[in-house]
């Protein structure tokens, strides 16, 4: 029997016991002694008749490993023993230790000499053998079981630094916003002032020319300039045609434009004054009127810009608070009148309840999906822009007419770096869509994204109407 | 006078015109100004002026324009036979480096006005431009030296009058 290492022992010890020239070889260690050291070249095998002690090997980065622990049956340098070659591991003796020493070049005699000792011998020693690779398969499998355990490791760790990247992107992103928010109201502050005088001072101008004006036909002109309003240049060429036929002593071209931009109560106002006033200063009048709706035109768009601006950076925005979300789209819209002035921009912003919100963020969704149109109508287009609502949520649905989502990236927009712009472009962290995906999620809302069976895409938010 | 030298003006918004046009009050007697909306009315009227026997002088255009934009503008009358003799200015505040890159390269661009624009500055820019394409189109300098830069354009008569002694 291979593995009844102990009836073999016992049959060993009885022959030790029978044995005077045996007994002589039997040796006693302590607790704590070394039998051998690694890299020892061994003269002696070890048959441990008693006490405990284990093999360990030093590794070369200093560590140490016990591999295999050492019962009563067990061989003593059984490797080095037979191959010759230093041995690589040091025995350590965990319990007072009963040993047999067998001497290498004896070995043949012993047994020779007790051949009733020949047969168990090598029975043990080959017991201790599948000891040794049972062993060694148990090592093979833990440590197929550690790799893999250690593979799954990496997996995770690379996830986890994926995520860290990911969540990194997104700080840095929202820190960039958040600066630009700054930047944004200060700087709508700061142009609210001028703005501000602007009106103001185009206000009073207008009260203190009227005043000037002091005849009633000159007074007519300025009230005509001030409401006349641009005409486009191919109107103003055909008029200026009629003009020329209409009033052939006016010879100056600049002049005639400006007849071209009159309406019909000021060009009689020039035909029965003409020879009262010098159709010059009459023109003047005009032009002054004009002038100065032109600076309030523009600067009422310079004011409301800064309005839009200020409340689209709105500085409190990590404050939610009950909204309007459609307040928040025309904002956003007017934000972005550089990128949408060519195209052709539909509002069906139906009522719909406030809800609670943060009008920061949402805007930073509405501006992610109509820049990602923008981008999709280089050459020009319609977008659309609906909101609506049920009982239990507000709906925003953003269309276009452009080429559309490809199908094979539709699943994946939503997914934080899925980018088909350039690294670097405009916007370009590829988080728009993660971004908008998450403020809405934070709301318990959804966000959907789809094409349309024509043409172009359809985005549809959903956000639940609450109560702050 | 036998052809007319015109001043184009291309720009959108409709009060920026107005603006830009006024400016260029002082020199209408002598070049008649002209507007487009977009290019593509620019092209037209320049064709119209080119068909009825006169000559663009000068052409004043935004960039950012609905459809085409003004380089893109410029660019393409490159290859018009006459019309690429104008001399052409970029007024604009929104022309990036890539476009004005372009503008200058492939376009022959010959100045560019930053909005907002002095008025001043944009009035010498155009005198500048004007007596450079009346120098270079070999046209008889009298009828402009009231409104042109008058030594630049004296000098050329006197030289040419040498010449063809």
């Amino acid at each position: 029997m291979l593995n009844d290492r102990k009836v073999i022992l016992r049959f060993i010890q009885r022959a030790i016991r029978e044995s005077k020239e045996l007994q002589e070889h039997v040796v006693s260690f302590k607790k704590g002694d070394i039998i051998f050291n690694q890299g020892e070249s061994l003269h002696y095998l070890y048959l441990l008749l008693k006490g405990k002690a284990k093999l360990n090997h030093t590794r070369t980065d200093g560590s140490s490993l016990d591999l295999l622990k050492l019962v009563p049956g067990h061989f003593v340098g059984l490797l080095s023993f037979t191959t010759g070659n230093p041995s690589l591991t040091s025995c350590i003796v965990q319990a007072d230790v009963q040993a047999l020493r067998i001497e290498q070049n004896e070995f043949e005699q012993y047994v020779n000499d007790n051949p009733r000792l020949r047969h168990p011998l090598q029975q043990l020693m080959m017991s201790n053998m599948a000891d040794r690779f049972l062993k060694n398969l148990e090592l093979e499998s833990e440590m197929s079981a550690l790799n893999k355990k250690l593979e799954k490791e990496r997996e995770d760790l690379k996830e986890a630094y994926e995520q860290l990247e990911e969540s990194y992107q997104k700080i840095v992103h929202q820190e960039k916003m958040a600066t630009l928010g700054e930047l944004v109201a200060g700087f709508a502050h700061e142009v609210n002032n001028p703005a501000a005088a602007l009106i103001r001072s185009a206000e009073a101008l207008k009260e203190n020319f009227k005043d000037l004006s002091i005849s009633e036909p000159l007074a007519v002109m300025f009230k005509n300039g001030l409401e006349a309003g641009p005409i486009s240049s191919s109107e103003v060429r055909t008029r200026m045609l009629e003009v020329q036929k209409r009033f052939p002593y006016v010879e100056d071209r600049a002049a005639t434009r400006k007849l071209a931009q009159m309406p019909e109560e000021a060009l009689a106002v020039v035909d029965s004054n003409r020879k009262k006033i010098p159709v010059t200063q009459l023109l003047q009048q005009f032009e002054a009127g004009k002038l100065i709706h032109n600076i309030q035109l523009a600067s009422a768009r310079i004011a409301n810009l800064v309005k839009s601006l200020k409340s689209y950076s709105r500085q409190d925005n990590n404050q939610a608070d009950m909204i309007d979300v459609r307040t928040g789209i025309k904002d956003t819209v007017l934000v972005l009148t550089n990128r949408l002035k060519f195209l052709d921009v539909n509002l069906e912003l139906n009522e719909v309840p406030e809800t609670c919100a943060r009008m920061g963020e949402l805007n930073q969704v509405w501006t992610n999906i109509l820049v990602n149109a923008c981008d999709a109508l280089p050459d020009g287009g319609k977008i659309t822009i609906k909101t609506w609502n049920n009982k239990k949520s507000i709906f925003v649905k953003i269309s276009d007419n452009g080429p559309g989502i490809p199908v094979d990236i539709l699943d994946r927009i939503f997914e934080p770096n899925y980018t088909t712009k350039n690294q670097g472009a405009k916007f370009g962290l590829g988080l728009g869509l993660a971004i908008s995906n998450q403020v809405i999620g934070k709301l318990g809302g959804t966000i959907e994204a789809k094409n349309n069976e024509v043409k172009g895409a359809t985005f549809i938010i959903s956000i639940p109407i609450t109560k702050c | 006078m036998d052809k007319q030298i015109y001043i184009i003006v291309v720009e959108d918004e409709l009060e920026v015109m107005d603006a830009l046009v006024g400016d260029l009050e002082f020199i209408e007697s002598v070049f008649p100004v002209e507007t487009a909306n977009n290019t593509e009315e620019a092209k037209e009227i320049m064709q119209q002026i080119e068909e009825a026997g006169n000559q663009v002088g000068l052409i004043l255009c935004d960039h950012v324009l609905p459809g085409k934009n003004g380089v893109d503008l410029l660019i393409e009358l490159q290859s018009h036979p006459t019309i690429k003799m104008s001399k052409k200015v970029l007024v604009t505040g929104q022309a990036g480096l890539e476009d004005t890159v372009q503008a200058i390269n492939k376009a022959g661009l010959d100045y560019y006005v930053a909005k907002p624009w002095q008025k001043e500055e944009l009035q010498q820019v155009v005198v500048n431009q004007l007596t450079d394409f009346i120098i270079q189109q070999k046209l008889n300098p009298l009828p402009y030296m009231t409104v042109l830069d008058a030594t630049r354009l004296a000098e050329v008569l006197r030289n040419n009058t040498l010449t063809d002694n």
